[in-house]
């Protein structure tokens, strides 16, 4: 249902011209949860604006349902790493946005995100300014509010990223629990093996830049995984070789940058 | 002025702090001034400079208190801060919604930015000849120096304000299809709140500074005429009076208004920086 076809990205950096992405191709089912894994620096998020049609394409499609996107659209939300909450909303100003910029009647707002809150846990913080939150509940709220405008396909940029260990683990359940509920498509960018092999039904794997796919990795166990079980360990060091390889390569890369600039 | 905040601030839970300032810090600033007028006497009272330049505290409170029955004071306040009002005003709704175009459009700045930096430098003052010239003596022509020596702070503060926005706001706006109006509402304004308050406290300040010389030159009513006409009378202690009242005016606006304004918004909205 997502298609993304011979996609590259190249952008000019100090006069330099920069190759970021090379040929990506890939499909996403519908209801699908996709992890896009790669080391840091490797276009993932590169990747994922411009799924969300926040930057351009410099070669390839994305197609939707069958249809080229080229900008924004309703069928699209993203949550954001660092939450991105409008600080002079309230809680619930915030997760009524996308419904409040596409001027639907402020009484279905408010039954959408009313429900929404009390999804994501969040019920009695409505009135709540985002500064009173942990991160954890801020991101309940990004959530709440890429839910709130039904889309088909939800972008996640390392939404836990920013999270301590404990609430990292919690909010990925949380948001399993919120998948199944929804039954939406994620599309979810990570840069740990265990949350990409924890969350997705599928694990693309980048390289190191140009970032390509490199490997695809199913994750057939049934949810709720076993992160101790020998199963999800096989996993886990079969990922991690595949990984390490490119990680190696991005801190090389990093390093000659660093030397020449 | 000095604790006008460009920074914008983390929203960190340490940001919410109590609203009753320790009775400390208000003795500490009790204290002072009551020292400061203890020392003004005693150089009153050395004849350092001669009694007829040099007004005692209580001949000013003096002063203070006939101006005030006379009607001289309510008047000539009234009519100085009708003018800093009008003028503050003009130059808030010319200087945001300039300072937002300034800020979103690459076009716009590079048209008039060069204009503005050439304009901006020339002293409030410097107006004063042409404004009554044009305008006549009187309320027009200060009024217009005030917005002219007023509208800067304001606009390279919004413009400021609007060129430093979380990017990802704008990228939030976009994913959200939110329409062009919409954004400048929601977004582009209250996002562009603490640097907006910031040059209106400027622009207040300001306008202040230029209104006393405007009004000693092209006036015959308010403070600054109040103080120069107190001149040719040989009574500095209504010169003093008339600068204690704009002291005082100037601090209920910084600690009621504009303090009361960033409490509902930006401290509100934990967006305004804590002093350590």
């Amino acid at each position: 249902m997502v298609r993304i076809e011979a996609l590259s990205k190249r952008y000019a950096a100090g006069g330099t011209d920069i190759l970021a992405l090379s040929g990506i191709s890939a499909t996403i089912g519908e209801g699908e949860f996709v992890c896009l894994l790669g080391p840091s620096g490797c276009g993932k998020s590169t990747l994922l604006k411009i799924v969300a049609g926040l930057i351009p394409a410099s070669s390839g499609t994305i197609s939707i349902a069958g249809r080229v996107v080229t900008a924004p659209g309703p069928d699209r939300a993203m949550v954001f790493q660092d939450y991105a909450l409008f600080p002079w909303m309230t809680v619930v100003e915030n997760a009524e946005f996308g419904l409040a910029a596409r001027g639907v009647a402020p009484a279905r707002r408010a039954a959408a995100s009313a429900e929404l809150l009390k999804a994501v846990g969040l019920g009695e913080f409505a009135a709540k300014y985002p500064h009173h939150l942990s991160g954890g509940m801020k991101q309940r709220v990004s959530i709440a509010r890429a839910l709130a405008v039904d889309p088909m396909l939800l972008l996640m940029d390392e939404p836990f990223g920013a999270l301590d260990a404990q609430t990292r683990f919690v909010m990925q359940q949380e948001l399993l629990r919120i998948w199944r509920a929804y039954r939406k498509t994620v599309l979810f960018v990570t840069h740990s093996i265990e949350e990409a092999l924890y969350l997705g039904d599928r694990v693309l794997l980048m390289t190191a830049r140009p970032g390509r796919i490199k490997a695809e990795i199913p994750v057939a166990s049934p949810r709720p995984r076993d992160i101790g079980s020998v199963e999800f360990a096989r996993l886990r060091a079969q990922t991690l070789e595949l990984l390490s390889e490119e990680i190696a390569r991005s801190m090389e890369q990093e390093a000659t940058a660093a030397v020449t600039s | 002025m000095s604790e006008a905040t460009l920074a914008r601030a983390a929203p960190t839970p340490a940001a919410v702090r109590p609203r009753r300032r320790p009775s400390r810090d208000f003795l500490l600033g009790a204290g002072t001034l009551v020292a400061f007028v203890l020392a003004w006497k005693l150089v009153h009272l050395s004849r350092l400079f001669p009694p007829w330049a040099f007004p005692a505290p209580e001949q000013v409170l003096g002063a203070f208190v006939k101006t005030l029955e006379s009607g001289e004071l309510l008047k000539n306040t009234w009519a100085s801060v009708a003018r800093q009002i009008v003028g503050v005003v003009l130059a808030a709704l010319v200087g945001i919604p300039g300072g937002l175009l300034l800020g979103a459009s690459r076009d716009a700045r590079a048209a008039l930015l060069p204009i503005c930096r050439m304009v901006y430098p020339i002293p409030g003052i410097a107006w004063i000849p042409l404004a009554i010239l044009w305008f006549g003596i009187g309320f027009k022509s200060t009024v217009f120096v005030i917005f002219f020596t007023g509208i800067w702070p304001i606009l390279f503060n919004t413009m400021a304000g609007v060129t430093t926005l979380d990017g990802q706001y704008t990228d939030v706006a976009r994913v959200y299809l939110a329409p062009r109006m919409f954004y400048v509402r929601k977004v582009l304004v209250p996002g562009s709140l603490p640097f907006i308050i910031t040059g209106i406290r400027l622009t207040y300040g300001v306008g202040w500074r230029v209104i006393v010389g405007a009004e000693m030159i092209s006036s015959i009513t308010g403070l600054g005429f109040m103080i120069d006409d107190a001149r040719w009378q040989l009574r500095p202690d209504v010169m003093v009076a008339g600068m204690i009242t704009i002291a005082m005016i100037g601090w209920v606006m910084e600690n009621w208004a504009f303090d009361w304004l960033e409490r509902v918004t930006i401290e509100r909205w934990g967006m305004k920086s804590q002093p350590r």
